[in-house]
């Protein structure tokens, strides 16, 4: 299954300049790994040393934050999106 | 010694908080041309053109995203992210929070590569800047459980290689000390014998919690150092093993950059004080030694009247190779300053830029 991952356009030259892409995967978790080996740049940005969500990093399965996500073993759906977003933070 | 070649382009490298800015301009250094924002966006604590390779090598940070270290070989229109650029462990237990400063190393090292980051530490790269690894010596030193940061982080602001020796290197960071390796940066002693303690709440007679803002080497004896100190000015004669003060004849003791040119007469810019961190009296003035702090003078023909109650950060301060030598600062409102006369008068360049963060030169 194909699904589409959205960045901020901070992060577009870590992904081989593009700001959407997709990646062939299973499953959510199959998806968030596929990202990762697709475009290897992208993951000291998102993750930290002991590969953490960065804590103003903030990554939606659709309209969920997978960081809540009980089960990332979801299987993936025609339309599902990926999109990693800043989160609010002052200002 | 001083380069005298007219044909030769200086490239001025400005980093903000908020990207990069490089200006141009031929040896004569009257007329630049701007080229930037370069990566719009990120916070650059780090620039270095570097001449082996004809690229420009970036520190890039943002709270959001991290640390990263980035490349440009076409003078910031294009960048690329460097694969495995300096990057804590997870079993370190350090953050990379931001790269203070990118060096090269000894001449006869041509692939060699430092970069100071904070948290402090030290990373080096044996294939000109593919690959690196953390000179954790440094991290295991004995002292690391009381190193304590300074107001800006417990940053490794400063990387000095020992023109006579490659195997010597002196880094500083705050508020932590100046620290020297005699084997290329495996072991490591700290050097602060003459420094005050800064008040960091832990005993005094702690061999680190020296605040060093900014740090140089004499380029013409190499066992001959200087520094602006959270508290005063600094020599070593001895290769950092003991510093005494030549703050004297300056207005205040409280300061961050500090550079050094070819011909050895150190620049600083001299603060109202910690608590008051911009220019006394809101003038902007430069000081200069030429005779290795015996005596300062202070330089301002050419820089504003106007109150201008500001800062220069540690690393927004700069001096190019030629003859005579450039120097240029940056300040914390984004104002950028040159002098083509060794800092005898000074104009400012164009534009208005994000809070100025580096400030170094590449002479092509």
């Amino acid at each position: 299954m194909k699904i589409e991952v959205s960045l901020p356009s901070l992060l577009a030259d870590s992904a081989g300049g593009k700001r959407r892409f997709t990646v062939e995967a299973d499953t959510l978790a199959g998806a968030l790994a596929a990202m990762l080996e697709a475009h290897p740049l992208l993951r000291p940005h998102l993750y930290d040393e002991a590969m953490r969500t960065r804590k103003h990093v903030l990554i939606f399965f659709n309209d969920e934050n997978v960081a809540t996500l009980p089960d990332r073993n979801v299987r993936l759906k025609p339309g599902d999106r990926l999109q990693v977003v800043q989160a609010v933070s002052g200002g | 010694m001083p380069t005298k070649s007219k044909s030769r382009r200086v490239v001025l490298l400005v980093g903000t908080v908020k990207g990069a800015f490089l200006y141009h301009s031929d040896a004569r250094r009257k007329k630049w041309t701007m080229t930037g924002p370069h990566l719009p966006g990120w916070e650059i604590y780090s620039l270095c053109g570097d001449p082996r390779r004809n690229r420009i090598l970036a520190g890039t940070s943002s709270f959001v995203y991290g640390t990263t270290l980035r490349e440009s070989s076409d003078l910031g229109k294009t960048w690329k992210q460097v694969k495995a650029g300096p990057a804590y462990s997870a079993e370190s237990g350090f953050e990379l929070k931001h790269i203070w400063q990118i060096v090269p190393g000894h001449p006869s090292e041509p692939g060699t590569w430092y970069a100071g980051v904070e948290e402090a530490g030290l990373f080096v790269s044996r294939d000109d800047g593919k690959t690196w690894q953390e000179l954790d010596g440094l991290t295991k030193h004995p002292s690391r459980k009381l190193w304590f940061p300074g107001n800006g982080g417990m940053c490794l602001h400063t990387i000095l290689v020992d023109p006579a020796n490659p195997l010597r290197l002196w880094v500083a960071a705050s508020a932590i000390g100046v620290f020297r390796s005699d084997d290329g940066g495996k072991t490591w002693e700290t050097k602060n014998r003459g420094l005050p303690t800064v008040p960091t709440g832990q005993p005094a007679e702690l061999e680190v919690g020296r605040c060093v803002h900014k740090m140089v080497l004499d380029p013409h004896r190499p066992g001959t150092l200087y520094q602006q100190f959270h508290g005063g000015v600094f020599r070593s004669d001895d290769a950092g093993d003991s510093w005494r003060s030549i703050a004297a004849g300056l207005p205040g003791n409280f300061g961050f950059p500090m550079v050094v040119t070819a011909r050895g007469d150190v620049f600083i810019v001299p603060l109202h004080s910690d608590e008051q961190r911009f220019m006394a009296q809101g003038a902007l003035k430069v000081y200069r030694t030429c005779d290795r702090g015996r005596t300062w003078r202070a330089l301002a023909r050419g820089l504003p009247t106007d109150p201008h109650y500001v800062g220069v950060l540690r690393d927004a301060m700069a001096t190019d190779p030629l003859d005579p030598a450039g120097v240029y600062l940056g300040t914390t409102s984004g104002e950028v300053f040159a002098s083509a006369d060794n800092g005898d008068s000074w104009t400012r360049l164009p534009g208005n830029l994000p809070r100025i963060t580096t400030v170094k030169t590449w002479v092509r």
